[in-house]
């Protein structure tokens, strides 16, 4: 578990913070060191003592480097005319100088006259400061624009993920849909109960089977996805309650209400069967006593609200609606892209309200 | 030797009918003397009229077939009678138990019989065991794993909602109650209360997605936008859609480590 919580942990870190800090300052000071050092080979040629010229190179690499840093971060708020870039730039330009006179100036041994005085002290100030100014600002440049070329790949990166995920979750999604949706457990008790219906020559026989044949019609597997009308629906969750109906007659009450007037709005498949199927599932057969189902759907606006409402043994904390409902929040979310709420309420004294609201799109026919 | 009796557990009265109906043809002298819907009514009619033969459906509300007869026990002859449990009907097999499937089928309610009718003649002992039952029982059970929550119930204002485990952003701990940071259907953060301790809660959630970072804060990965460290061994969590930022102290930081 650790590891896949870091894991986890890191990328979501990874998607705000291209690079972390340490690894950067090391990158850095590795770089100033390096362009340093090549800095350093021709002025080698000249210099009295090459390794104090390195010494010094490095020391100027370092206050670089810090100044480069610092100046990133600080001050925190710049006038609109001086863009960070610059201040950045100009700082190296004028902490190369100011560093080298500082080298220069502790480097005199004591009682020495002044280094400016000495030509050969003055000339190895002059061309050390030339070098740094030289070198320093134009690999702060190249540094900003790596810098901002990672930014915006690591941007591009991010962005991609994210689409992937989304693309990732409406497939999920589908998959969720497409997966038999008839619970054999199910399947075969209701057959049963047909059988014995047809085994006494019940005149209800044939209408349950209609009820059977329209349900297993919508709850079978769809190669086609996307939406049905809400009438249509309503339909099948009346077949399927009047199936259950056969089954727990002394258990299972019910009332249906559909405002006609949205009978041909869109609506996203089995959209109402999960809520009922669930109402059925986790609400009224576990119960000895069963309980009353109402389903109402109205139009608000130009929204339609969906309402099951039920008066079973309701949900305890653990012991709570299967995924289900679950699958039918990420398909609300990818057909109505955010428009679309679901929300679940407990009922007193016991029962569960589940209420799903979605804008009103009439399909063309 | 006395008429045998039976006792139907079914919680569909159409199916208690049609084995009634079905037992009455593949054996005539058999007398149904109780029907029962639940389990809690077929203990209660056992213990009433002591019948021979129990035919218990395994899915009933409340207490189940299973548990039924593991109250049961060996006082009589127990059948189960499922419609579709793949479990079930693997243990009873291999437990020797005798099991019915529905819709049952005469020709394997008449074997059944015979078999009953065979150890009736014989006085044979009943095969089943309470401790082959109640493991059983203990089994079918189990057959629901304890999964993670998937929502939570949570004081909204004055109703109790139910909020899906993914919307979550955090918990924090509040004295007897845990917050709950989550964000609406309309992306807007929102607050609610539940009353089971943080841990219990923490508990029964997913736990590659909820982690503990402080005492009192667990965090939903999936919320995190980014974490900064600071001094003295503690970092601070940043959340995708919310300003305030959580702390991460000493004791939850290795979660955080870097290699």
């Amino acid at each position: 578990m650790p590891a896949r919580v870091w894991r986890e942990a890191m990328t979501a870190a990874s998607l705000s913070l291209p690079v972390k800090p340490a690894s950067m300052l090391t990158r850095r000071l590795a770089v100033a060191v390096t362009v340093a050092s090549f800095a350093c080979l021709p002025l080698s040629l000249i210099w009295a003592s090459p390794s104090t010229l390195w010494l010094r190179a490095m020391v100027l690499a370092l206050v670089a480097v810090l100044v480069f840093t610092v100046l990133e971060r600080w001050p925190r708020r710049l006038p609109n005319a001086l863009a960070r870039w610059a201040l950045q730039v100009g700082g190296l330009a004028l902490a190369v100088p100011v560093t080298t006179f500082a080298i220069y100036l502790f480097s005199t041994a004591d009682g020495a006259p002044p280094f400016w005085t000495q030509s050969e002290r003055a000339s190895g100030f002059f061309l050390l400061s030339l070098a740094g100014m030289l070198v320093a600002p134009w690999t702060a440049l190249a540094a900003l624009v790596r810098q901002k070329d990672a930014l915006a790949r690591h941007q591009a990166l991010a962005f991609d993920l994210e689409r992937s995920e989304l693309a990732r979750q409406a497939l999920d999604a589908r998959l969720h849909l497409m997966q038999a949706q008839v619970a054999p457990h199910f399947l075969f008790n209701t057959l049963a109960n047909v059988q014995a219906l047809v085994d006494v020559g019940s005149p209800h026989a044939p209408a349950v089977l209609r009820s059977l044949t329209a349900y297993l019609r919508a709850a079978v597997p769809q190669l086609h996805e996307g939406g049905t009308t809400l009438g249509q629906e309503v339909e099948l969750v009346r077949a399927y309650l009047e199936l259950m109906h056969m089954r727990m007659p002394d258990r299972l009450r019910f009332s249906m209400h559909l405002d006609e007037s949205l009978a041909g709005a869109h609506c996203p498949a089995m959209t109402l069967l999960t809520l009922v199927e669930n109402a059925v599932r986790h609400g009224i057969d576990p119960g000895e006593d069963g309980g009353t189902i109402d389903i109402s759907i109205e139009r608000h606006g130009t929204r339609c609200l969906a309402r099951v409402s039920d008066t079973g043994v309701g949900v305890q904390q653990g012991g709570v609606p299967g995924t289900g409902l679950a699958t039918l929040r990420e398909r609300l979310a990818l057909t109505f892209a955010g428009a679309a709420q679901l929300r679940l309420t407990a009922r007193h004294p016991h029962g569960v309200c589940a209420e799903v609201e979605f804008p009103v799109q009439d399909t063309a026919s | 030797m006395n008429p045998p009796t039976a006792l139907i557990a079914d919680d569909e009265p159409l199916l208690r009918d049609a084995l009634a109906r079905q037992l009455a043809q593949a054996w005539p002298e058999l007398r149904v003397v109780a029907q029962a819907r639940n389990g809690r009514e077929a203990i209660e009619a056992f213990e009433a009229l002591g019948p021979d033969i129990c035919f218990l459906d395994v899915h009933m509300p409340g207490i189940s077939g299973v548990e039924a007869a593991s109250r049961i026990g060996r006082r009589a002859q127990l059948v189960f009678v499922t419609a579709y449990d793949q479990y079930a009907v693997q243990a009873f097999a291999q437990g020797a138990l005798d099991y019915l499937v529905k819709p049952v089928e005469m020709a394997r309610l008449t074997d059944t019989v015979a078999r009953l009718q065979e150890r009736r003649r014989a006085a044979l002992p009943v095969t089943q065991t309470e401790a082959l039952l109640q493991q059983l029982a203990a089994q079918l059970r189990k057959d629901a794993p304890p999964r993670p929550l998937s929502w939570v119930y949570a004081q909204v204002g004055p109703a109790l909602r139910l909020i899906p485990a993914q919307s979550i952003d955090y918990l924090r701990s509040d004295t007897k109650y845990t917050a709950v940071a989550w964000r609406g259907d309309d992306g807007l953060p929102a607050e609610a209360l539940v009353r089971t301790p943080l841990k219990e809660l923490l508990a029964q959630l997913d736990a590659d997605h909820f982690v503990q970072v402080h005492r009192a804060v667990a965090v939903n990965l999936r919320a995190v936008s980014h974490i900064t460290r600071c001094g003295n061994e503690t970092a601070t969590i940043h959340l995708k859609h919310r300003a305030e930022a959580l702390p991460v102290s000493r004791t939850f930081l290795h979660l955080f480590r870097q290699m």
